[in-house]
């Protein structure tokens, strides 16, 4: 199809949306999609975006054409009119993604500090993040799981220790790790939630 | 069947639809309303001038008005272009005659009035009235521009905001009590201006679509 051709059909198939002829319209915007799939896919692979976008940017095109097809003057050529809302969703819609990018590899303070913070300071950072999990504890578990998790006594020393038999341990530290497993739960949905999102992107 | 037919099949199916009104319908409407609303303002917040009868007979008031009504032509033709994809720069050449009437003040000032105005306030006042008288022309000029497709959402914001402080300063003639071209010129210009920055910048943020 020529370029004269094209214009010709998509400035017919648009007259004929607005006396509601639908089927030319249906197939209009069909051939439209082909057409910028086609042009767009290596612009997109070249702007750094992946091929697979290829389709929301000309999903995105086709609402901004139907959208704004009252802007165009139909005494005036359909093409021209085309190109330039293409072009300017082509733009934006690069321009979104950039800012998506910088987002996701943005470097916030935090997590500068765990790149610069001494490796010395990292155990007791770490001693005090178990003592701050290990506090959703009751007080008797907590002993217990110390004991064992942390100072790596044997069950027998600790049920001799505590004046119990090896049984109870065992199940007190059973409760206290489905606790633990719990309470781990319910802070990863609450702070990680970004950093999952975050992933899923990458 | 993929989830771009189902959205083309979603699209067509709103053939025919009750066409929002053509652009030059809506600037139209737009145009007259905001000099309406600042036609109001003037009436009721700044009072038109106490010689207005005599005023409007001299040389003075008819270069005001036809230097605001030269802006207004020219700001809303380039409108009209900011906010239609794909249209002809040669819109542009309407401000012509607004730079035409814009170098004249300026060159040529007959009445050989002071260009800081007649006041130690004129400036300020001339200019801070002009922004007030355009706020409301602000907002429904931006209207109009969502309504339309711009393509380039900074220039379009910067002709909006042009076109709105046409609007006032044409609105401002009645009240306005310098009549010196230079003074007209200048300072209805730098609220032009002025306006222009705070219409790009807004236009940046709100018109994209």
């Amino acid at each position: 199809m020529t370029v004269e051709e094209r214009e010709l059909r998509w400035a017919e198939a648009v007259r004929a949306e607005r006396s509601g002829k639908t089927v030319a319209y249906e197939r209009m915007l069909k051939e439209v999609a082909t057409a910028l799939r086609r042009s767009l896919a290596p612009r997109v692979v070249r702007a750094g975006l992946g091929a697979h976008e290829v389709e929301d940017l000309v999903q995105e095109i086709l609402i901004g054409l139907h959208g704004k097809r009252h802007t165009w003057d139909s005494t005036r050529p359909f093409l021209p009119w085309l190109h330039a809302i293409t072009r300017y969703k082509l733009i934006d819609f690069a321009r979104h993604r950039r800012r998506e990018t910088r987002r996701r590899v943005d470097l916030p303070l935090e997590d500068w500090l765990e790149i610069v913070e001494p490796p010395a300071d990292k155990a007791n950072h770490s001693m005090a993040e178990v003592d701050r999990h290990l506090a959703v504890l009751p007080v008797s578990q907590r002993k217990i799981v110390r004991a064992i998790a942390v100072e790596g006594e044997s069950v027998r020393d600790v049920a001799l220790g505590f004046a119990t038999s090896e049984g109870a341990v065992r199940v007190t530290i059973h409760r206290a790790i489905r606790r633990l497993l719990g309470a781990a739960e319910r802070t990863s949905t609450i702070e990680a939630a970004p950093r999952n999102e975050h992933d899923k992107h990458r | 069947m993929t989830s771009t037919d189902d959205l083309i099949r979603c699209l067509s199916s709103a053939a025919g639809a009750p066409r929002s009104a053509s652009l030059h319908a809506a600037l139209a409407v737009t145009i007259a309303a905001s000099l309406a609303c600042a036609l109001l303002l003037v009436f009721s917040v700044i009072g038109i001038r106490q010689d207005f009868a005599e005023m409007a007979l001299r040389m003075p008031f008819w270069f005001k008005l036809a230097y605001t009504g030269a802006l207004v032509f020219g700001t809303s033709v380039v409108a009209l272009y900011a906010a239609t994809p794909g249209a002809s720069a040669t819109a542009l050449y309407a401000l012509a005659p607004a730079v035409f009437f814009l170098a004249l003040g300026v060159t040529f000032d007959p009445t050989g009035f002071p260009i800081m105005g007649r006041t130690n306030t004129a400036v300020a006042f001339c200019l801070s009235s002009i922004l007030f008288l355009s706020l409301p022309a602000m907002i429904l000029t931006f209207v109009f521009m969502r309504r339309g497709a711009p393509t380039q959402p900074f220039f379009a914001g910067a002709i909006g905001g042009m076109l709105s402080a046409s609007i006032g300063a044409m609105a401002y003639t009645l009240a306005c009590k310098n009549d010196g071209t230079a003074f007209v010129a200048t300072w209805y210009t730098a609220a032009w201006v002025i306006m222009a920055a705070i219409g790009a910048g807004v236009g940046y943020r709100v018109l994209r679509w």
